[in-house]
């Protein structure tokens, strides 16, 4: 754990094409955002398989299909909406139903494209991505799990959906493999199960610490893989707590809080409270000043765990 | 071409159809229209052009067909049994429960099938993506697919047109299916795309324009590809809705047809007549 930040599309862009300079099966594909995304110094160094295709999402992603079918691993990487809602048809049947080995990567994602507002905001891809089956989503936490995850991915036979966020992040764990499916236990705990996703388990990370200040011990649950879901991890740890609650970068529908939920209903019922982005269009500004908003800053979520612990 | 060898592939065409009468036959109806009207190029391209072995399904170098109007499945199910892909017996299960050749062809399913068609407006973005790798890995190889007229009005088509020709890929052949109807009515009523040549010339592809049902002048456009070293190719192909059903040429109720027996005897009666022509024809040629 180094505690430096770091950008995260660019250490994601960095770390496809390291990967990428290792096996002449990877192929990365853009639509009008290959420096954007990081693969700048790639499309220079090795121009035979870097194909940009401008700002054509729908068919970019059929073309990473049929690259997919002859043994290429094709990585596309673009802004987060624009490569799972616009294009979703096209993610569904030609790699979710032709059981492609595409990785898709959503760049900016969450509210990270802050003040550009609802159009580039992505609040719904964990809703929609997981409804293709066969399809492993991931939302890695900090730099160095990012670069874990690109090598995951990779390693993976099989579509992959990976989002990222914009802008510098922490390093704020300590590096490890990446294990798809496997969630990370970053703090034992007995009053309360609480599970995060992506970047915002920093903040997640510091809520928990205020409220075990206070005498409330929190059993912190990460999960850079959202789905599938790491079911024994939340199943043993509810158990315990008898108390879950979901903070996510995510309409509070849809997203790992119901995936949560709906494990929980059918297995273990238990009392579930999701915080994320209520169902409508999120404001814009500064991205920290609209997590604020929503309650997804550390003193928020912290407050929001006390009151549904009944402290 | 000799007229011997073009009488055989008349001969596979009229063997192909009543394939597709098998197909009929056991589920009481399918998509009748495109399937016939495609079935002279579709035919040509198995059993004169494509580098394919029905033996080795996968093999890395082998041309791709792609059915982009996948709801014409019947002329490649029709086609692929023929060439002896799978056995024939499975065109009996067409329309039953798991059958291996579903109302949308599915590559999981069925050997030689190379991609998931159905939704219109998918095939040729997945072409594009093969023609990109078989260039890198097997310049000799060629991507092949069929597109329907009408679903040239959606939109993803134009997108992948465009990077085709962007990035030059002469080893790319679409062919248009422009049978002139759609299931509600005339193409050209419902979304005109013509002059379809002077659209995909306009982004940059090399165009011919042929009669579809024409197996010589197919024949003779194979044998020229491609057109233009550098572009992609797209041929046009006028053809006429569900060719070779007498009583269902040109009619857009026949689309989707819904069977009686006594009009599936008829055609197959019909069928068979022209292919003992075709032999007459042959042995007047030995």
């Amino acid at each position: 754990m180094n505690n430096a930040w770091e950008d995260a599309r660019k250490t994601c862009g960095s770390a496809v094409c390291a990967l990428a300079r290792e096996d002449e099966r990877i192929v990365l594909l853009s639509a009008d955002s290959g420096k954007s995304s990081g693969f700048g110094d790639f499309m220079k160094s090795d121009p035979s398989r870097y194909f940009e295709f401008g700002i054509m999402e729908q068919a970019a992603t059929g073309i990473a299909s049929g690259l997919a079918t002859t043994g290429k691993i094709p990585v596309f990487c673009a802004i987060a909406p624009f490569v799972t809602a616009r294009n979703f048809e096209m993610f569904r049947n030609d790699i979710g139903y032709m059981r492609q080995n595409v990785k898709i990567i959503g760049r900016n994602g969450g509210i990270t494209y802050s003040d550009l507002g609802a159009t580039h905001h992505s609040l719904d891809d964990f809703a929609i991505i997981r409804m293709i089956p066969g399809v492993v989503l991931l939302f890695p936490q900090d730099p160095n799990e990012i670069r874990a995850a690109c090598k995951a991915m990779i390693d993976h036979v099989g579509p992959v959906y990976m989002r990222v966020g914009n802008g510098k992040i922490p390093n704020f764990l300590p590096e490890q493999d990446f294990v798809i499916g496997k969630g990370r236990r970053l703090a034992s705990g007995s009053d309360l199960t609480l599970i995060s996703t992506g970047p915002l388990s920093y903040a997640a990370i510091e809520a928990a610490e205020q409220l075990r200040a206070g005498g409330l011990s929190v059993d912190h649950i990460a999960l850079p893989t959202v789905y599938p879901l790491d079911r024994e991890l939340i199943l043993s740890s509810a158990a315990r707590t008898g108390k879950v609650a979901v903070v996510e970068e995510h309409y509070v529908y849809g997203g790992l809080g119901t995936m949560v939920s709906d494990l929980l209903a059918a297995e273990l019922p238990t009392r579930v409270l999701k915080l994320g982005i209520p169902h409508d269009y999120a404001t814009s500004g500064p991205y920290d000043e609209i997590l604020k908003a929503y309650g997804l800053d550390a003193a928020s979520i912290a407050a929001s765990l006390a009151a549904f612990c009944g402290r | 071409m000799e007229q011997k060898q073009l009488l055989s592939l008349k001969a596979e065409a009229a063997r192909c159809r009543l394939n597709v009468l098998r197909m009929l036959a056991a589920s009481g109806h399918g998509h009748v229209g495109g399937a016939f009207s495609a079935m002279d190029i579709v035919t040509a391209l198995y059993f004169y052009k494509m580098h394919v072995d029905a033996r080795d399904p996968k093999m890395a170098d082998r041309d791709r067909f792609l059915l982009s109007a996948g709801h014409k499945c019947l002329v490649q199910y029709a086609v692929l049994a023929e060439k002896g892909f799978f056995p024939k017996e499975i065109l009996d299960t067409y329309g039953s429960l798991g059958a291996k050749i579903p109302g949308h062809p599915d590559m999981h399913k069925l050997p030689g099938v190379e991609a998931n068609t159905g939704a219109l407006g998918h095939g040729l973005s997945i072409a594009v993506g093969m023609a990109l790798s078989l260039r890198m890995d097997h310049p000799a190889s060629r991507v092949y697919v069929v597109m329907g007229d009408g679903e040239l009005a959606e939109g993803s088509n134009w997108e992948a047109a465009a990077a085709a020709a962007h990035y030059g890929l002469d080893n790319l052949v679409a062919f248009v299916d422009f049978n002139g109807l759609q299931i509600s009515g005339p193409v050209q009523e419902i979304m005109n795309f013509t002059p379809i040549e002077e659209h995909f010339a306009a982004f940059g592809w090399a165009v011919k324009c042929i009669d579809g049902n024409d197996m010589e002048q197919i024949v003779d456009t194979l044998d020229q590809l491609p057109l233009t070293v550098g572009k992609p190719t797209m041929i046009v192909a006028k053809t006429v809705k569900a060719k070779g059903l007498s009583f269902g040429e040109g009619r857009v109720d026949f689309h989707f047809w819904n069977t009686d027996p006594e009009r599936l005897a008829q055609a197959e009666s019909e069928l068979n007549a022209q292919l003992a022509q075709y032999r007459e024809e042959w042995e007047a040629l030995s």
